[in-house]
């Protein structure tokens, strides 16, 4: 090859011809998508972030999450994440229109996190004020799990102080059960979770499907709540033994007990549990992180895409309770299956 | 006596030594040695660090509570600091070392302002420095291949700039009418590298894209670094090296006409396929698997190339440090290349995506083609710089099989670990924690092929330290790995 | 570096002096064979690129430009495959799967004290007249079931977010689980209660559930094993509010 211009057109070239078609003619194809809303202009999907789940995203981001989890559902005929009830419906790219970064991953040394927000149980009756997803323990001497009375999944979100405020669940549009408070006496077989010997919580982990972790021990918050999330950036091995994650103690503190036992205090166990007159509390960054991993919710369904995992086909408004009803029925692990 | 009229601080030399050729190459070489000795003492300063990091993620991910607990020391943060290390602190530095080296020789044109190089590379390093511990101190982007934060992005910018554009103006007034192979493969280098790392940039931090738009141009990225940047700068040597060392003309132009473009125009798309069955649009990672279907061409054409410029020629790999390595590299490639392939096909990677495979076919590009070609011409340029012999040909060996052996057992144990991970995640029937428990073994082999590796280049970086102290042999033949049974005109 | 002390300046040019001359190429034509195997990974990585490219659209995520049918079944409902498919039950379950299993249990049989049981209970295998109402306009305040008090919890009305179809599919459905065998619900019954209680616009209480008579709503077929409706009184209207 003679000259320099034949050779620098062609590099040019070689180099304009990837970046128009890989970069350049997708974002006018896909790169300004706006959110999906029903005929009324309400329950829009997705919504645009905020608060704690942005700083939330940011502590996931630069603490390197992303290198170990996925966070996207593939369709059912191409691999079996739907099956493992890690979504209803694989992801879509208006699913992250409002994410930044994007953490779509390229490892699963731990589980797909894109419907990990919606995998909670029903949000739990919080007497933490602020409303961050604090996990809340119920702090009673005589209780040792956080879901006091969230065995009431019928509680509207809205009615519930417990939610992370960012979470991409729409407004409940049916009118709220009006929940009395009479319910913030625990149902007799919620009581039957706190017995020491906890023989509940096997019947919770073995209902809930997608929980595919061995059964939990007694004494752990209910799986995937927001105290749960706290548990195990912890001490992951406390909640799975074999379980490879690093244990992100930097993002809580161990600090005396000051006077009463502090609402956010984590409920650990064996022998990550601190000592006696001391507890661990999450700080700012730990809170920010698990509102965001409440957030992560793709259920709402898309009209581009097929839901498959048994989504109310109807749609409209459900019942809070039952928008988690496709990735894992929320409460079908209650702790009261037998009646009492 | 100074043939090239440009004024040079170099002592005399006797006219009686050499003819016009060797002399020229001796003024050019002198010209080289403080930028590109300078490149190579920081690719090797960040390829100890980067080793180091690289074993405790190691073992990290099957010993979790190693040094656990502390926040820069957390798995999250120490395995983008070790790719970022091995990425711009090792290989852009050990590859721009050898290119510029290459780009003068081959341009037969003097440096004229090596402390500008050199101040180049000493801004990189700071770029490096900065950004590595913005990462470990948990400013990470987020961005794989991109976790520099944006302040870093300016100073490797200004960095490149003083590095780069001399080369780009030494092919422009170069020597000679007609242009060699490798200065298309090294002037494609250093013109695609700022392109490339401008459209990431602008397109992520500046302009930011939309949505999943990002993980796309994350990935295009990334692919283009490696092969635009890294693997043109690997070809690029092999295709001086080889029949430099071997004193044979390069098989065929055509062939590595052909070899070259179809190169640019395939490899330059595969990025997606790092992203199949995700959310995009089902063309643009059909595009890249049909891409890396097509690279198969370049593959088989710059392999053949090779192989008929060396046929009959093998048995030197026995004494040429050089040729070993950049023999081992060029046939890497090919199975680099062949790994991509497979791997990418969508009915294959529903099951390795999101597996440890995607680990192996990056060290394979990474370390087991671009890193060992560059050894391969380290070994040839670093004499030609101090102006000594490499001290213990036994060393050479031993960081030869080290690495060797490192890298096949590494991609070996992530290959079949990956595969299995992934046929367990792909059974429903199964926990998810089983494809873990599955793989676990396999990382732990992972861990050995690590040792071996830090062992590498601990030897290696032990070799290259003595031959800047001046401690290399003074002799006029090279080190060779083995000793030569009868007196061969193949010495180089 | 002693580059500029070596006065020997054949040892110092060694490396230079024994290199061999800058590489040059040679010029051999092209093989058939090779140009055979371009044609062959051009045919092949075309063709891929024509077939999986989900049409290029940009909403074309599948790869064959339309998902194809779901190769197994998937949780949530036994052929996950258009709702019309389904069989009534099926149909039913999923809906109270999605609905009213969170408080009444996968089982039917609620929690102690908070919900009330479906199984064996009064009100779902008695008429579809009571139950339609409490499933449509919701029910508060305490409710005995199965000699069981209930007074905590609050039913909430499913008028406004299901379909008289669902309704009467989920009504069916619990109507014959559990060991029930109640006459099954149809859409038009269900259209019609509704259309009764329009002027109804809260939930009710046990008094006005008990008031109502416990037939089966009219214009369904024949039960299986449930009272027959009484003629005299299937077009009596829904009490008035109590205030």
């Amino acid at each position: 090859m003679k000259g320099l211009a034949p050779l620098f057109i062609g590099i040019f070239g070689t180099f304009a011809f990837s970046w128009v078609g890989l970069t350049v003619i997708p974002t006018w194809q896909i790169g300004h998508l706006n959110p999906e809303s029903d005929e009324e202009g309400t329950d829009i999907y997705p919504r645009p972030q905020s608060g704690m789940f942005v700083r939330g995203a940011h502590v996931y981001a630069a603490n390197g999450c992303a290198y170990c989890h996925s966070q996207q559902v593939r369709a059912d005929y191409i691999a079996d994440d739907i099956e493992r009830k890690w979504g209803n419906r694989r992801s879509a790219p208006r699913d992250y229109i409002f994410e930044r970064p994007v953490f779509l991953g390229k490892m699963r040394m731990g589980q797909d996190l894109a419907n990990i927000g919606a995998r909670a149980p029903a949000p739990e009756e919080s007497p933490a004020p602020g409303g961050a997803a604090s996990p809340a323990a119920a702090t009673s001497p005589a209780t040792t799990t956080a879901a006091a009375p969230a065995s009431a999944p019928s509680t509207a979100p809205a009615a519930s102080p417990g939610t992370s405020p960012a979470r991409a669940v729409p407004p409940n549009a049916s009118p709220p059960p009006g929940q009395p408070t009479g319910v913030a006496s625990p149902s007799p077989g919620q009581m039957a979770n706190t017995t020491p010997g906890g023989s509940s919580p096997a019947a919770p982990s073995a209902q809930t499907p997608g929980a595919p972790w061995p059964i939990q021990t007694a004494g752990l918050p209910p799986m995937y709540s927001a105290a749960w999330h706290h548990v195990h950036l912890y001490a992951p091995r406390s909640i799975n033994p074999d379980s490879n994650m690093p244990a992100y103690r930097f993002l809580y503190e161990r600090r005396r007990v000051a006077g009463e036992r502090s609402a956010d205090a984590l409920q650990l166990s064996g022998g990550d549990a601190p000592p006696e007159g001391w507890e661990v509390v999450p700080t700012f960054d730990a809170k920010c992180v698990v509102a965001y991993l409440m957030g992560l919710n793709q259920s709402h369904p898309l009209k581009e895409v097929r839901s498959v995992g048994g989504a109310p086909a109807a749609g409209a408004a459900p019942s809070p309770a039952s928008q988690g009803a496709a990735p894992a029925p929320p409460a079908a692990g209650s702790p009261a299956a037998p009646k009492k | 006596m100074n043939t090239t009229g440009i004024p040079l601080k170099d002592p005399e030399v006797s006219a009686a030594a050499g003819d016009m050729e060797q002399l020229e190459r001796a003024y050019i070489d002198a010209s080289t040695r403080v930028p590109v000795l300078m490149f190579y003492t920081s690719a090797i300063a960040w390829l100890i660090v980067g080793t180091v990091l690289a074993m405790v993620v190691s073992f990290k991910l099957h010993s979790p509570d190693l040094l656990g607990g502390i926040s820069f020391l957390t798995w999250g943060r120490l395995r983008p600091a070790h790719m970022n290390v091995m990425v711009y602190g090792w290989a852009s530095m050990a590859g721009m070392g050898t290119a510029v080296w290459l780009m003068a020789r081959l341009c037969r044109a003097t440096l004229r302002f090596p402390l500008l190089i050199a101040a180049g590379a000493a801004f990189w390093n700071v770029g490096v420095l900065i950004g590595v511990g913005a990462i470990l101190l948990g400013d990470s982007t987020g961005f794989q291949w991109l976790e520099f934060p944006r302040y870093v992005a300016v100073i490797l910018f200004v960095a490149y700039t003083l590095m780069a554009s001399w080369a780009v103006l030494m092919f422009r007034y170069r020597r000679g009418d007609q242009i060699y192979i490798t200065q298309w493969y090294l002037l494609g280098a250093f013109l695609w590298f700022p392109w490339v790392y401008a459209a990431g940039q602008l397109m992520l931090f500046v302009v930011p894209v939309q949505g999943v738009l990002q993980s796309a141009v994350t990935w295009w990225y990334a692919n283009n670094l490696l092969f635009l940047w890294f693997g043109a700068i690997a070809l690029g040597t092999a295709y001086y090296m080889i029949p430099k060392v071997i004193g044979r003309p390069v098989y065929s132009y055509h062939l590595a006409t052909i070899g070259f473009w179809t190169y640019a125009l395939f490899s330059s798309w595969t990025g997606m396929t790092r992203l199949v069955d995700g959310p995009f649009p089902a063309w643009m990672i059909t595009a890249s698997i049909a891409a890396t279907i097509l690279t198969m061409i370049p593959v088989a054409t710059v392999g053949l190339n090779h192989h008929l410029t060396m046929q009959g020629y093998f048995p030197l790999m026995r004494y040429s440090p050089t040729l070993r390595f950049t023999v081992f590299g060029a046939m890497s490639y090919t199975v680099f290349s062949v790994i991509g392939v497979l791997i990418s096909l969508r009915s294959v990677a529903s099951y390795v995506n999101f597996t440890q495979v995607s680990i192996a076919y990056s060290h394979l590009g990474l370390y087991a083609f671009f890193t060992m070609t560059i050894f391969g011409s380290m070994y040839y340029i670093v004499p030609r710089l101090v102006g000594r012999e490499w001290r213990y040909g036994s060393l050479i060996k031993l960081h030869f099989w080290a690495s060797a052996y490192g890298i096949g057992l590494m991609t070996l144990m992530l290959l079949a670990g990956g595969f299995l991970q992934g046929a367990n995640m792909e059974n429903p029937a199964l926990p998810f924690s089983e494809s873990i428990e599955t793989v676990l073994p396999y990382l732990r082999g992972r861990s050995l092929a690590g040792i071996l590796l830090t062992v590498s280049h601990f030897i290696f970086a032990y070799h290259f330290g003595l031959m800047l102290l001046g401690l290399g042999r003074t002799s006029t033949v090279p080190t060779f790995l083995n000793p030569v049974e009868a007196e061969t005109s193949g010495g180089h | 570096m002693d580059y500029g002390e070596q006065a020997d300046v054949q040892q110092v040019h060694a490396a230079v002096q024994r290199e061999k001359r800058e590489p040059r190429v040679g010029a051999e034509p092209l093989s058939i064979w090779l140009i055979a195997i371009y044609g062959l990974a051009i045919f092949f990585g075309g063709a891929y690129l024509g077939r999986y490219s989900g049409n290029f659209t940009s909403g074309g995520l599948d790869p064959m430009g339309s998902p194809p049918a779901p190769k197994k079944a998937v949780a949530g409902g036994p052929s996950g495959g258009e709702q019309a498919e389904l069989s009534p039950r099926d149909r039913g379950k999923k809906i109270y799967a999605a609905n009213c299993q969170t408080c009444h249990q996968a089982n039917g049989l609620g929690v102690a004290g908070q919900y009330p049981p479906l199984a064996g209970s009064e009100f779902t295998t008695g008429g579809s007249r009571r139950m339609g109402m409490i499933v449509l306009k919701g029910l508060q305040g305490p409710v005995t079931v199965k000699g069981q008090q209930y007074g905590s919890a609050v039913m909430q009305p499913w008028d406004k977010t299901l379909t008289d179809q669902k309704i009467a599919d989920v009504m069916a459905y619990e109507r014959s689980e559990w060991g029930n065998t109640a006459s099954p619900v149809t859409a038009e019954q269900i259209a019609a209660l509704r259309k009764e209680l329009a002027s109804h616009p809260e939930s009710f209480v046990e008094h006005d559930i008990l008031a109502a008579p416990d037939e089966d709503l009219p214009g369904g077929a024949a039960p299986p094993g449930g009272a027959p409706p009484k003629p005299g009184e299937a077009a009596k209207p829904a009490p008035p509010p109590k205030p």
